[in-house]
């Protein structure tokens, strides 16, 4: 078993923006939107992470920068699909959309590249870790020595875990997905909720992005490569609670760092293995929803 | 009667007020493409010029032009039937490229049956993406998953085995392109316009927004259809076999995708070429949008989508922007189309 | 006298539809009094509550809260001023506790960001002990009973200091006793000097609770009486117009009677809930009689409407229609069967929004008129326009059905069940929401239906139209059939005594179908 444990110390890895960015998700899904744009949301988060650091210098400047764009974006989504009454599906493609030409265009611009831009400039992200805490057997070799992106994302859920459990702030937004009726009969305004929901969105997926590029060193078209889809199918796996989050997202980590693996050992194709993801999401659906309707009520 | 003279008005304003909002909306996105060029271009008024221009210039791009909007239109169509029966078909990237892989490989294949087989390829494509799509119909009406998400899914996975299958096993070696081998000479549609690559498959998708529009509007199966879809309770409690209106409506909507990308393969590539659909199931759903799911709508979204995709394309060739200012373009689309405010923009000024 | 509340001239068009709502409206509220608000549906009351409310705002007229001129643009500014509303369906979120309910969007914090969760149950259960509800702050909203979540957002006004309250159709939902201890809250909450606006229609209600009743008609006021001074027959009249008694002849003596429907033991249960749906329910509708099922909301009427629908499957038992089983078909199935059937929601069910009145009349007969396919738009035209005259709907083919009346919708879907029936046919609710006129029309279709030998179904919470149209009366209670009465008995049955059967404080000892 001597390949268990670094599959498992990089589905840690793995699962971290995925973690990040259904956590935003989780906000927006709780106030009653399906929030497919996580996708774009990411990976603007990845382009703006990356140019900033190259541009500032400095990994942490750039990683603020990038969530600051991200949240513009996240913005401008929340405007026009609030303020102008459209519908979130369809907004939620326009900012896919909008994120893979604009990433595009503006390396082009840029660059003059359309394909993987390397930065020379940024050093790899710095592993944390005592060594006394890595001799820890097993655990330590799989927790220790990730990147402060792995661990800010576990800080984060606690965060996330608190803010819609123990403070009013989560009731509203929690009372804005159940009833939003009954928030604004109270002169509360659900949308509101739904702009910060949109707002924190872009935040995570800023943060989730950043770790995509940073990791790298590099900018690739279309990085992302579906982690928003899945974080969206996370969400309703974890059932749409923060622990759910973690234990759903690890799934998806565990698959992703075995199918690296098999890439490599194992000889197959390598568009078979990128297809697992979307098809091992299939089958979650599939299994969740054969799970809520054997459990559900008989409805007409 | 006095009084359906007036609802016939009434209905022809909301007409040109509907429009009137589709219209601004589409300029603004157009006015964008005037933004865009002056940030990112040099020669701003060159960029212009060739985007706005360049599609009219000569038959070759016009052409071509009318030609890119073929699979638009069987993607518009597609999408618009699911919408039409309450159905969402996000699945139509893979649907395009698997209908023209299986139209191509059966083509090949069935080259000896002359017309026959021509006709029997382009069959087994449509068939082949509309029981794709059918998965996810199936799957709703089975356990209510939601097809929106897996025909998304499944069609990010079928691009990528569609992908595996050319570079791979049906890879063309003779040519340093990776493609498939290409369909027979016999089989390759006749060109309308040359030297552009319009081909007689334009007609044919006009005749398919015929055929679409008597189904929904003349044919008790449409008329099912269109009721599942305004209302699925009422639809049920008529006596409406609702679960069949869940899986058919998505058939057909593949089927059309599919015919789209096998037509694709008879009247412009020849062969199934790596990644050649790429974008325009999205573009499709976009249509199919903007035309609010109105088959003969679907004609003129097509066309303002195609002349965005040529334009950005002729500002590529000639200037110094990146094609994917199309794609930008595109997006500013989506943000605004389904804005009830935009939308009802002209509609409360009139009532005042 | 001091008063609560003054609006005067309230002039409200909807311009959606153009439907003037109100028309120069005068409205005065007392200081501690309980104003009812009468009328029929569609007179106005609710919408000049939601003006009051700030949900709406006026085209012309002007509000004054205790004397001062106000501009009331949202429920936020209303509440400001201490008004407050209990809407007819509760704006309460199932998943929180009574007091998290209450206190949404003023919470109590510690350390200056945690809920307080002590805090919040001490605060909601004072108010609570203060006014004498049966309530706990702690208990999650979906365990209460109807009656106790409209208590909730009782004393969700009063913990915001509301003194101006408002309440839409409170006793809608619930049953005699929870009216009896809600009436006795607000009497004393009047005695307190809150002044209170109720909307109603029920005539006895407004006798038992009211200082005034303030009668509206066609989106204007006719008045404001002392109650003491009016009785039902009055108000009646004022809300009216003209008084009109609905009569329907009963069949004196039935002619050949064949069963038609029959139900045998059926029982039916949501899964994950204990108590079914119905128990047992056995009963057989025959030709030429119109059965009715009466009951309060939530005891069974809405399920045997499903399941004559063939929306909701049994769980044990057997339903035949003649000699042939039709247990746990579906709908399509029984349409094919025979069924033909007025749903009580007619706009989610019995019709499709934004179709055209020929698209919703030909659901259930587009074989009529289809061909190898394809449908035969001239026939389904004519047949559609016969219909709409025959039934003097106002209406006409190619109109959108969402932009006619509601009395002119239910034609629509009368129309289209009618025509269908081959010997069986169900009415839901199928006056309600209907003006007087409509209504008669909906009843002598029933009795002509009857009389050319169909079983009719009807199953209505209206108890004055079920002791006005059934021949025979069924009486469900928690899903059991706990009366039935047939013949001279159901002619001469009191509302109090049928009453007594819905409440479940009677049932009968044995019963056969």
């Amino acid at each position: 078993m001597q390949f268990t444990i670094p599959i498992l110390h990089s589905a840690v890895t793995i699962m971290t923006p995925l973690l990040l960015a259904s956590m935003g998700g989780l906000f927006t899904e709780l106030t009653g939107m399906l929030n497919i744009a996580l996708e774009g949301l990411l990976l603007m988060g990845a382009f703006s992470s990356v140019i900033c650091s190259h541009y500032t210098g400095s990994m942490v400047v750039g990683t603020l920068l990038g969530i600051a764009c991200t949240m513009g974006l996240s913005a401008i989504l929340a405007v026009v699909t609030l303020n102008l009454k459209s519908n979130v599906f369809i907004t939620g493609l326009a900012v896919n959309l909008l994120s893979a030409g604009l990433t595009v265009v503006l390396c082009f611009s840029l660059f003059g590249n359309k394909g993987v831009v390397v930065f020379d400039n940024i050093p790899s992200l710095p592993l944390l870790g005592t060594p006394s805490l890595a001799r820890i057997p097993i655990l330590g070799d799989i927790f220790i020595g990730h990147s402060a992106f792995v661990y800010l994302s576990w800080l984060l859920l606690g965060i996330c875990y608190y803010t819609l459990y123990g403070t009013p702030f989560g009731f509203r937004f929690r009372a804005t997905g159940l009833h939003q009726e009954a928030l604004s009969a109270l002169g509360l305004s659900p949308n509101r909720y739904k702009f910060f929901a949109f707002l924190i969105s872009g935040f995570t997926c800023g943060l989730g992005g950043a770790m995509l590029t940073l990791n790298l060193g590099a900018f690739v078209p279309n990085i992302t490569a579906g982690k928003g889809w899945i974080a969206l199918v996370i969400i309703f796996l974890g059932n749409k609670k923060p622990l759910g989050l973690l234990l759903a997202a690890l799934v998806f980590g565990l698959a992703d760092a075995f199918s690296n693996y098999a890439q490599g050992a194992l000889q197959v194709p390598s568009d078979f293995i990128l297809a697992l993801p979307y098809l091992l999401t299939l089958l979650a659906m599939v299994g969740s929803s054969i799970y809520a309707k054997k459990k559900g009520a008989i409805e007409s | 009667m006095a009084r359906e003279k007036k609802l016939a008005r009434k209905t022809i304003r909301t007409f040109v007020r509907e429009g009137a909002a589709i219209l601004l909306i589409l300029t603004i996105a157009l006015v964008w493409v005037i933004i865009l060029s002056l940030l990112l271009s040099k020669t701003p008024a060159k960029t212009l010029g060739y985007f706005f221009l360049g599609p009219l210039q000569n038959t070759y791009y016009f052409g071509n032009m009318l030609n890119g909007s073929i699979p638009l239109i069987f993607g518009g169509l597609g999408v618009s039937l699911a919408m039409r029966s309450g159905n969402f078909n996000l699945g139509g990237e893979g649907q395009i490229y698997s209908g023209a892989l299986v139209t191509t490989l059966c083509a090949i294949s069935l080259a000896p049956l002359g017309i026959v087989g021509a006709f029997l390829a382009l069959v087994l494509g449509a068939l082949v993406a509309g029981a794709l799509a059918g998965v996810s119909g199936f799957l709703r009406m089975q356990w209510n998953t939601s097809e929106l998400i897996t025909s998304f899914l499944l069609s990010n996975a079928v691009v990528l085995v569609v992908n595996h299958l050319i570079s791979g096993p049906f890879l063309d070696p003779s040519t340093s392109l990776m493609a498939t081998r290409k369909i027979p000479e016999a089989f390759r549609l006749p060109l309308l316009l040359p030297p552009s690559n319009l081909s007689m498959a334009l007609p044919i998708a006009i005749l398919a927004v015929v055929v679409v529009q008597l189904y929904l509007y003349k044919t008790k199966s449409g008329y099912e259809l269109r009721m599942t879809g305004l209302n699925p309770f009422f639809a049920k409690y008529g006596g409406i076999d609702t679960r069949r209106y869940m899986v058919l409506p998505m058939v057909l909507s593949g089927a059309l995708y599919g015919l789209g990308g096998g037509l694709a393969i008879y009247g412009t590539y020849y062969a199934s070429i790596k990644e050649f659909s790429s974008g325009m199931g999205w573009n499709g759903l976009a249509v199919a949008l903007i035309a609010k799911s109105k088959p003969t709508a679907v004609i003129p979204a097509a066309l303002f989508f195609a002349y965005i995709e040529a334009g950005a394309r002729s500002a590529m060739l000639h200037s110094d922007v990146t094609f994917e200012i199309a794609a930008i373009v595109q997006s500013i689309v989506f943000f605004l189309i389904s804005s009830e405010v935009l939308l009802n923009l002209f509609t409360k000024r009139g009532k005042q | 006298m001091e008063l609560a509340v003054e609006m005067l001239a309230i002039t409200k068009t909807y311009p959606e539809n153009n439907i003037r709502a109100n028309e120069a409206v005068d409205l005065q509220l007392r200081k501690g009094e309980i104003l009812c608000l009468a009328g029929e549906n569609g007179a106005g009351k609710t919408t000049l509550m939601k003006v009051l409310y700030g949900m709406e705002s006026q085209d012309s007229g002007t509000i004054s809260i205790h004397g001062r001129k106000e501009s009331i643009t949202s429920p936020l500014v209303a509440k400001g001023l201490g008004i407050g509303m209990v809407h007819q369906h509760f704006m309460l979120v199932e998943e929180f506790t009574v007091a998290q309910n209450v206190l949404l969007g003023i919470e109590p914090v510690r350390f200056g960001i945690s809920y307080d969760q002590k805090k919040a149950n001490a605060l909601v259960n004072e108010v609570i002990a203060r006014h004498h509800f049966s309530l706990e702050a702690g208990t999650l909203v979906k365990d209460l009973t109807v009656g106790q979540k409209q208590q909730v957002e009782i004393v969700k006004m009063l913990y915001r200091d509301a003194d101006i309250l408002i309440l839409d159709e409170p006793t809608a939902v619930l049953t005699e006793q929870e009216i009896e201890a809600l009436f006795t809250t607000l009497r004393q909450l009047a005695n307190h000097g809150k002044s209170l606006i109720l909307i109603t229609h029920k005539l006895h209600e407004i006798k038992a609770i009211s200082d005034r009743v303030a009668v509206m008609r066609q989106g204007r006021m006719v008045g404001i009486y002392e109650t003491t001074r009016m009785d039902e027959r009055n108000i009646s009249a004022l809300m009216m117009g003209k008084t009109i008694s609905l009569e329907i002849a009963h069949a004196e003596k039935p002619q050949k009677s064949l069963p038609v429907i029959v139900f045998d033991k059926v029982t039916v249960v949501r899964r994950g809930q204990e108590r079914p749906l119905l128990n047992n329910l056995s009963f057989t509708a025959y030709s030429g009689e119109i059965l009715g099922f009466a009951g309060v909301g939530g005891n069974g009427l809405g399920v045997v409407e499903a399941v004559l629908g063939g929306f909701i499957p049994t769980v044990g038992g057997r339903i035949l229609h003649h000699e042939s089983e039709i247990t746990n078909m579906n709908t399509a199935q029984l349409r094919k069967q025979g069924l033909a059937y007025v749903p009580s929601d007619r706009l989610r069910i019995g019709s499709a929004a934004k179709a055209t009145v020929e698209e919703n009349i030909m659901v259930n007969a587009s074989h009529m008129f289809t061909r190898q396919g394809f449908i035969d738009k001239k026939k389904s035209a004519s047949f559609t326009e016969r219909l709409l005259a025959s039934y003097k709907a106002k209406a006409t083919a190619q109109m959108p059905i969402n932009t006619l009346s509601g009395g002119n919708i239910q034609k629509v879907i009368l129309a289209r069940e009618i025509e269908q029936y081959q010997d069986y046919i169900v009415f839901s609710e199928p006056t309600w929401g209907l003006d007087v006129a409509s209504s008669q029309f909906v009843y002598e279709q029933m009795a002509e239906l009857r009389d050319k030998g169909a079983a009719v179904i009807l199953i209505s919470s209206n108890l004055d139209e079920i002791l006005t149209v059934a021949d025979r009366i069924i009486v469900l209670y928690h899903g059991y059939r706990v009366a039935s009465f047939a013949g001279k008995e159901a002619r001469n049955l009191s509302k109090e005594e049928i009453g007594e059967y819905m409440l479940g404080i009677r049932r009968q000892g044995t019963l056969h179908g």
